[in-house]
């Protein structure tokens, strides 16, 4: 035996980088698959692979696993919303002011209407609300990366991620500020109750600002050469994500900010555009197959009308915003339905969120989980195809590209 | 019935003589990398719903539109009417978060990402001539003059060529292409000569001449229509003008007006005057003379075709100006005229501008942005 000592226990323990290689190939493979067999976008596949191998299906990747790969879901949250922040104009909304009212439209018209429907399915109002404000937000990660595959470049396109950056930002905040109730329920000091959602508010908003400040200090010195500010730019979008998580910040809003602070106070130009490339797809990928594997089907069963009333007033609460508000924005008719379909998309952001609040309040988390889970699984497979439908329709994808 | 419809294709409007109008081809960029953006569409629609005196139309690819102004008598109303039309594309532009810009060309876009817009007109183009249609995404500036007619036109012709250098010189504002610096002070014309039909008309001696020359190349299949020739200057019948095309887009609508009375004034001097008889030998010359200007700018050699010697183009801009400036009179585009010797002397061109911009930058996408807000600013 002892010369055979060179050889490994069996089975072999196998280490993170395996993990990540086998996510990828299985992703892209299911990807692919996906594409070529049903025409259906991309990322389904990925989604659609995430489910087979966590623990709902075959249970591959366990609830362990999940949490530890929790690191790469912020991650790749965090590289998406930077860019979407970037990619929002502030001056543009500032000679369009009808443009930022729509945005607000949009959310509120959404919580409010989804608010509204759990009530009236007697569901407890701080549950509803709860449920509300995260079915207000859009998946950043599929409308980006669905921009980035289909090449879309137009106003819908655009509108769709500013919309969407609004709205997540509007969800994170009204769900913060249903804290103070969340912590009275459960015994929590009336300073304290308060204090939480006022810390991970200016913390976040704080911690964006001194990343971005870093950021600009740093890129001054190097110079407009984009190849180092790639890597700076990469470098301190990782370092923040890692710091917002170990304060206990939202990453979303502390790297939305970072962005959207990047392109608008550099008022030097100082800063090249961030371009991922290919390397930003293997993030995408990640985060659609963790997400997948994330999703929770077992409430169908349970609150299959509630899911349903959840999605359906979701989606009328936006496109009658976008309707009656779009067209004052310089949005003709016809594109602010499309619009609307562009934005149904749930995913990964919305699972991060319910997990928050489980990490504070198991109980009342589970509860959120059982009505929002449901809809996000249903939205992070049917949303991609029907994010793509509307940009192809508004014909702002490349005709080329069979892709999505 | 060909017959028929070549005759009326080729039946000249007479117009006022030396009377002007321009189109311009602007670029649309995007505010986020001021790469192209590709939303000429949109634009194109809200533009419609306001009342311009000229008009706005879509070019070949979805990244560029085309400003038309209306017929003008006098240098000031056409620089008027072009910073009414400019003041209304930036202020619909920015409804949408895009930028426009003069230039001839953008400084670093990809040209396969292009996309043509879908029509007939343009999917033809497309069809036939592959990859030329979308490196043809380039901005010039088409000066139309007046002619009394027909014979007149064809006159003009060989007249202007003799100055082709001049407009290229002149307006070059397209020194960097696909991210590179090309050397050239206008790098667009070079997209232009590869098309089988770019060039310059045959040297025929009037119009009978022309049609002649016309049904000919249709009967062999070559043309279709007067739209097929990509000359640099070409007969205009159905508005009755010649048309200069040589000229890029400049980086401001001032100079695109100064630029088009240079050229009125040129016409204006030539009917008066009728210094020259039209002369094979300027067409001998010319493409050397054309590939001097678009490289070298005012600094390029010019061989004078009558009197058969060299000279410095700038040096012979200005010796023109001089020549022409009492024809100015009137449409009141002297001091136009002493402007752009002025700019001559000074040796600014647009290009040269550009250049600065990277130079002090050292990044394109900045050049392009800085190009559009000085399109945008109200000077």
């Amino acid at each position: 035996m002892t010369e055979l000592s060179f050889l490994p226990a069996w089975p072999p323990a196998l280490s993170q980088p395996v993990l990540f290689g086998a996510l990828l190939a299985v992703a892209l493979l299911a990807g692919e698959a996906a594409k070529r067999y049903a025409s259906l976008p991309r990322i389904t596949g990925f989604a659609l692979a995430g489910i087979v191998l966590g623990p709902q299906v075959t249970g591959l990747l366990g609830h362990e696993v999940l949490a530890a790969a929790r690191v790469l879901v912020d991650l790749s949250i965090g590289l998406i919303v930077f860019e979407l922040g970037y990619r929002c104009d502030l001056k543009w909304l500032r000679r369009n002011p009808w443009l930022p009212v729509t945005a607000l439209g949009e959310s509120a018209f959404a919580f409010f209407a989804i608010y509204g429907t759990l009530l009236f399915l007697e569901f407890r109002p701080l549950l509803a609300a709860a449920a509300a404000a995260i079915g207000t937000a859009t998946s950043p990660a599929v409308v980006m990366l669905l921009v980035h595959e289909l090449r879309a470049e137009g106003q819908v396109t655009e509108r769709m991620l500013l919309f969407t950056t609004v709205n997540c930002v509007f969800a994170y905040i009204v769900l913060t500020l249903l804290l103070p109730f969340l912590h009275l329920e459960h015994a929590v000091s009336w300073p304290a109750a308060l204090l939480h959602p006022v810390y991970l508010l200016v913390g976040s908003v704080l911690a964006g600002l001194v990343a971005c400040a870093a950021t600009l200090v740093l890129a001054r010195w190097l110079g407009k050469r984009e190849d180092r500010q790639f890597i700076l730019q990469v470098a301190v979008i990782v370092l923040t994500v890692g710091v917002a998580r170990a304060l206990d910040l939202s990453v979303m809003v502390t790297l939305v900010v970072f962005g959207m602070l990047a392109r608008n106070i550099d008022r030097t130009h100082l800063l090249m555009p961030l371009r991922l490339g290919y390397g930003g797809q293997l993030f995408f990928l990640i985060l659609f197959v963790l997400t997948g594997a994330s999703l929770e089907f077992g409430a169908f069963a349970a609150s299959g009308l509630a899911v349903a009333g959840f999605i359906v007033a979701r989606f009328v609460g936006k496109a009658a915003a976008l309707v009656l508000l779009g067209r004052a924005s310089g949005l003709r008719t016809g594109l602010a339905g499309l619009l609307a379909v562009a934005l149904l998309p749930m995913s990964g952001l919305a699972v991060v969120m319910v997990q928050d609040t489980i990490g504070l309040y198991p109980a009342f988390g589970r509860e959120l989980a059982s009505i929002v889970m449901a809809a996000v699984a249903v939205l992070a497979l049917l949303g991609p195809i029907a994010t793509q439908f509307a940009l192809r329709a508004a014909g702002e994808a490349e005709p080329g590209e069979r892709g999505g | 019935m060909a017959e028929q419809s070549i005759a009326e294709e080729l039946r000249f409007r007479n117009s006022e003589p030396a009377s002007v109008g321009l189109e311009l081809e602007l670029q649309l960029v995007r505010r986020l990398d001021g790469d192209l953006a590709r939303d000429a569409g949109e634009l194109l629609a809200r533009l419609e719903a306001r009342k311009l005196p000229g008009a706005v139309k879509p070019e070949i690819t979805e990244s560029m539109i085309e400003l038309n102004s209306s017929v003008h008598e006098r240098y000031a109303t056409l620089r008027q009417e072009l910073e009414l039309m400019r003041d209304a594309v930036v202020k619909e532009a920015q409804m949408l978060n895009l930028r426009v810009s003069g230039g001839g060309s953008h400084p670093f876009h990809n040209w396969v990402e292009r996309r043509v817009v879908q029509t007939e007109r343009f999917r033809t183009l497309w069809e036939r001539y592959g990859y030329l249609a979308k490196q043809f995404t380039v901005f010039g500036q088409h000066v139309h003059i007046g002619c009394r007619n027909a014979d007149e036109a064809v006159f003009l012709v060989h007249m202007m060529t003799r100055y082709v250098p001049h407009f290229i010189a002149l307006s070059a504002a397209s020194p960097f292409s696909q991210g590179e610096d090309t050397a050239f002070m206008s790098s667009r014309l070079n997209a232009v000569n590869a098309f089988p039909l770019a060039g310059h008309m045959p040297f025929v001696q009037d119009w009978d001449e022309f049609i002649t020359y016309y049904r000919k190349m249709r009967g062999f299949g070559i043309v279709h229509s007067m739209k097929d020739f990509y000359w640099d200057i070409r007969p205009k019948p159905e508005y009755g003008t010649i048309e200069i095309r040589v000229f890029d887009t400049p980086l401001t609508v001032g100079r695109a007006a100064l630029l088009a009375a240079y050229a009125q004034a040129l016409v204006a001097y030539h009917i008066a005057e009728r210094p020259h008889e039209p002369l094979r030998a300027v067409y001998l010359v010319n493409n050397f003379n054309r590939f001097e200007a678009a490289r070298y700018g005012y600094q390029g050699d010019l061989v004078e075709p009558y009197e058969a010697r060299t000279k410095k183009i700038g040096e012979d801009i200005l010796d023109t100006i001089t020549r022409v400036t009492p024809h100015a009179a009137g449409f009141e585009a002297a001091d136009a005229l002493g402007e752009l010797a002025e700019n001559v002397r000074r040796g600014y061109t647009d290009a040269a501008w550009l250049r600065e911009r990277y130079k002090a930058s050292g990044s394109l996408a900045d050049v392009a942005r800085e190009a559009a807000q000085r399109w945008a600013a109200q000077a």
